[in-house]
Parts: C-alpha cells; sequence; structure tokens
C-alpha cells in the first residue's frame, strides 16, 4: 500500500494507471458543450429533444398499469404460430389444387395473339396503351415530343411518384375514411382507375367502339371517387358525432 | 484436521459428498467440463435477460386498452397482411432455392431452350418437383397480393401520415421490387408469356432517352432477347433481389417496431 502512495509518476505498468478527477479536469457534459460546428449543434438538439421529451411525459396524464396485457409466451406465440400455420397451409393447398400451366415454348418468330404480362402488372402495362392521349403540339407542327412508348413510361413513373409523396401530402391524425372522405374518394378512384388501365390492353376486344372503351377507362375512376365521396359526406356527420362523443369520453379535453 | 488449507473450489469433492442420480451426476460433471473451458458462468446474465425478454408482457393494443374491439374487430384480419407477405416470402425464398438446384438458365443452341427442358424435367421427371413449382408460383402470386392489399390497408387506415413517411416509402420501394421479383420470376421458364414479357421490356427501356440504350445493356444483356437476358434475370431474381429486398423488409419491420402499429382511434 505504501508503495503505491508514492506520487511519483511510474511507467512499469503497475498501479492504478487511472487519474483520479480533480477540479480541472471537465466533466463530459462540459467536454460536449465545449465543441464547436456540427457537433455542437448536434449536442444542442439533442439536450432540447431530451428535455421536450421529459416535459411531455411530465404532462401526460397517460396512466401506465403494471400488467398491461397477454404474456408473449405462450399466449402471442401461439396466436402467432396458428395464424403463420394456418396461411401456410392454405398456401400448400392451393398449390396442391390449382397447379401452374407451363405455356408454349419460347418463339421468336410467332407473335402471340394477345400479349399480357402477369396479373399484377396489368395496371402498368395499361399505362403503355395510353397514346390517344399523347399530346400533339402546334409548335412543332403537330408532331407529338415524346414517343408514345416514352409516355407510357412516365406515366407509370408519375403514378409510383404520387404514391410516394402522399405522406407529404395528407397529414393528420385522422385515421378512418369517413373523417376524410376526400382521400378515401381519392383512394377508392386509384383502386378502380388500376382496373380500368387494366383493361386497356384488351379494349379491341369489346363489342363496341375503342374510343368508348377507352373513355370510360378514364370515367369510371372518377364515377366511383364521386359517389364514394358523396357517401361518405353524408355518413360523416352522425359518424363523427358518435365517434368525437367517445374520443373526448376517453380522453377529455383539458 | 490439517493445516493445509481446503480448496473452496475442488468441484470434484462437491460433486462426490453430494447424493446424485446418474442424470444428475452426468449433466453436472459434464456442465463442470464445459464451464472450465467457455467459463459459461459469465454470460448466465445474458442468459437471464433472454429469458426475461421472452417473458414479457406484450402491451395491451390502443383497442385493447380502450375497449374498442367492438367496433373494429373484424378489421383485424387486414392487419395481418404484411406478416403474410413475408411468410409468402418465406416460403417462397425455401421452394425457390429447391428448384434452383434442378435449373439451368440457358437458352442453348439447338433444339428446345435448356432452361425450358429443365422446367419441364423439374415438373415430369422430378419426385415432388410439380408440388414444388406449384408451391413456389403460388407463393409469389399471393406475396404480391398480399402487398397489393397490405398497401391498400395501410392507405385506407391512414397508418402512412406523419411520422411514418418514411416507412410508406420503403413500402413503395418494396412493393415496386416484389412486382420486379415477379417480373425477373416468370422470364425464367422461357416459354412465349417470358419472351414476349421480356420483349416488352426491352422496348420500355429503349423508348428511355440518354439513359434508355444503357439500361437496355445492363438489364437485358443487349437490345434482342437472348441467353444473356435469361443470365441477367437469373441472377437478379436469385441474387440481387433477394438482398436487397431482405434487408429492405429488415428495416421495413424495424421501423414498425420502433414506431409502434397505426393504430385505429
Amino acid at each position: 500500500m505504501s508503495e503505491n502512495e508514492s506520487n511519483e509518476p511510474r511507467t512499469d505498468g503497475s498501479g492504478p494507471g487511472i487519474v483520479a478527477p480533480d477540479d480541472e479536469v471537465p466533466t463530459w457534459r462540459e467536454r460536449k458543450e465545449r465543441t464547436t460546428g456540427l457537433s455542437r449543434v448536434t449536442y444542442e438538439y439533442f439536450e432540447r429533444a431530451r428535455r421536450e421529451d421529459q416535459d411531455l411525459r411530465q404532462e401526460s396524464s397517460y396512466v401506465e398499469r403494471d400488467v398491461l396485457g397477454f404474456p408473449t409466451w405462450p399466449h402471442e406465440t401461439i396466436r402467432n404460430i396458428a395464424l403463420a400455420s394456418f396461411f401456410t397451409g392454405m398456401l400448400l393447398f392451393l398449390s396442391a389444387m390449382l397447379p401452374p400451366h407451363l405455356g408454349d415454348v419460347a418463339n421468336p418468330a410467332e407473335t402471340p395473339e394477345v400479349i399480357l404480362p402477369d396479373w399484377y402488372l396489368y395496371w402498368s402495362f395499361g399505362l403503355l396503351h395510353l397514346d390517344p392521349i399523347n399530346p400533339e403540339l402546334a409548335i412543332v407542327g403537330g408532331e407529338k415530343i415524346m414517343s408514345d412508348e416514352l409516355y407510357g413510361v412516365l406515366a407509370n413513373v408519375v403514378v409510383v411518384g404520387v404514391i410516394a409523396i402522399l405522406p407529404f401530402l395528407n397529414k393528420g391524425s385522422a385515421r378512418r375514411p369517413v373523417e376524410e372522405p376526400f382521400w378515401a374518394a381519392l383512394g377508392v378512384g386509384g383502386v378502380v382507375f388500376a382496373f380500368t388501365m387494366s383493361i386497356l390492353p384488351i379494349q379491341e376486344m369489346f363489342p363496341w367502339e375503342v374510343a368508348i372503351t377507352f373513355d370510360l377507362a378514364f370515367f369510371l375512376p372518377i364515377i366511383a371517387a364521386a359517389i364514394t365521396y358523396a357517401v361518405l359526406k353524408t355518413m360523416r356527420e352522425g359518424y363523427m358525432y358518435d365517434l368525437n362523443r367517445r374520443y373526448y369520453r376517453l380522453r377529455p379535453p383539458r | 484436521m490439517s493445516l493445509e488449507r481446503k480448496d473452496e473450489h475442488d468441484h470434484g469433492a462437491w460433486l462426490a459428498e453430494k447424493e446424485l442420480s446418474l442424470i444428475e451426476k452426468t449433466y453436472l460433471m459434464s456442465l463442470i467440463w464445459l464451464d472450465k473451458r467457455f467459463r459459461i458462468v459469465d454470460y448466465l446474465e445474458l442468459l437471464e435477460d433472454m429469458y426475461y425478454k421472452i417473458n414479457l408482457q406484450m402491451p395491451k393494443s390502443h383497442t385493447e386498452q380502450y375497449n374498442l374491439d367492438n367496433k373494429f374487430w373484424y378489421w383485424y384480419p387486414l392487419y395481418a397482411l404484411g406478416s403474410f407477405s413475408v411468410i409468402a416470402y418465406l416460403v417462397a425464398a425455401v421452394s425457390g432455392a429447391l428448384l434452383g438446384f434442378y435449373y439451368a438458365p440457358a437458352t442453348g443452341t439447338d433444339g428446345d431452350p435448356i432452361a425450358y427442358e429443365t422446367i419441364v424435367a423439374i415438373m415430369k421427371d422430378l419426385n415432388f418437383g410439380f408440388m414444388l413449382r406449384s408451391i413456389h408460383r403460388w407463393a409469389a402470386q399471393v406475396m404480391v397480393a398480399a402487398v397489393f392489399l397490405h398497401m391498400l390497408r395501410v392507405y385506407f387506415t391512414g397508418a402512412y401520415k406523419e411520422p411514418r413517411e418514411v416507412n410508406w416509402i420503403i413500402g413503395v420501394i418494396l412493393l415496386s421490387l416484389t412486382m420486379l421479383f415477379g417480373y425477373t420470376g416468370y422470364l425464367l421458364p422461357w416459354n412465349q408469356l417470358a419472351f414476349w414479357a421480356g420483349q416488352i421490356g426491352v422496348e420500355m427501356s429503349l423508348a428511355v432517352p440518354i439513359v434508355g440504350e444503357w439500361t437496355a445493356q445492363l438489364l437485358f444483356g443487349g437490345f434482342s432477347l437472348g441467353q444473356p437476358t435469361l443470365q441477367r434475370m437469373y441472377i437478379l431474381h436469385v441474387f440481387v433481389l433477394p438482398f436487397v429486398v431482405t434487408a429492405l423488409i429488415a428495416i421495413h419491420i424495424g421501423i414498425v417496431w420502433m414506431q409502434g402499429i397505426a393504430e385505429p382511434h
């Protein structure tokens, strides 16, 4: 013990090797506060965020109970295994009952009468058949500014792009279709549009004029959306009354 | 009483003084043997932690807590569509790996394409092969359907809204990649459907200015279909897409875990 108490610095590797903090040594908090630039603003923001979190928790009236629900084992686990097994079994049943068809071998010399992709690409394939609405510009002498194929590819990009930016267009805490008839109508219109686009590749096969099918492909989604909008608007008043009453009974406004 | 200090850690003596059954003795001896080498005792805390983690209480969901079940129970199946997509994906992965043992992505020079012939062989000669292909195909179909319906559920229950934008975008990417998975998959048999779907793909990429020809070269291996196309579709289907899609699914589910399920109110 007496050896360790001597204050002589030793370099033989013995001793605790840790210098006890004195008043001069900055704490970690002080070190972080002294930083500059990006690490400084990061530190400041995280301090703010932590304080915000703490304040919100203190203000909250949410009651946390000791036991909130079911045990993971066995209740949740068995339920999940049951659902997964049922689903897998359904899949195997389907495979046994409806075996797939292997068509004719590929033949570049023989174009099939109807070219169609798998069903989940029908909408995308339909968007490639929009050439009647590919605009012709007077300034380039009535010529199309882009090829019909490019127009179709762009239509695909636009559709996927619009779907991707939806959360930036529609914000707020509304969850049910009745709360936002416009967005529900847009959704229904979109689903119907996917179906009507799917029939564009086979539009010649109907016993009426092609133009009628083509126009219907655009009018039907609008009609469906309008009906949805009207129905939800009508439902809305009584429904929202009930919903608000229950919502505010559970969490009374302060 | 000897002056020599007894070894407190003489496990052998401790074992000898206890009356143990054969099973207990064998178990303890192997435990001690393993512990001397791997110091299992150091990891007991981890094991304990794991034990308590798997015996957690699941928190009550929002609907259970506020007793909204009378209004919502009939929506619950729609909330399982995400897990159904994952299960279908796993089934497709397992059956696809088995199919990969017997399939060859080659067009060959004369006669029917080798790819087509291997699939005929899988369906006709291989034990359980017809069922295997059937399972793979149906798993793929069901996965695509489940992913589409999952997106509709998320849309109509407003679950994509702030603060879940990132997960919605990852979901849109996953949906596109799922369709790409399907597309590259049904090109592999090299039948009429495959060939003309590939033809449409090449025409689509050639229609794009500037990068179109480069894309056609990269994805389809040229401006007309052949061996390079098939091989590229095969590599995309069994190598590139599985890694990308699996990683994205992990991130997607991880974010749902972090942010919690957006439940109706």
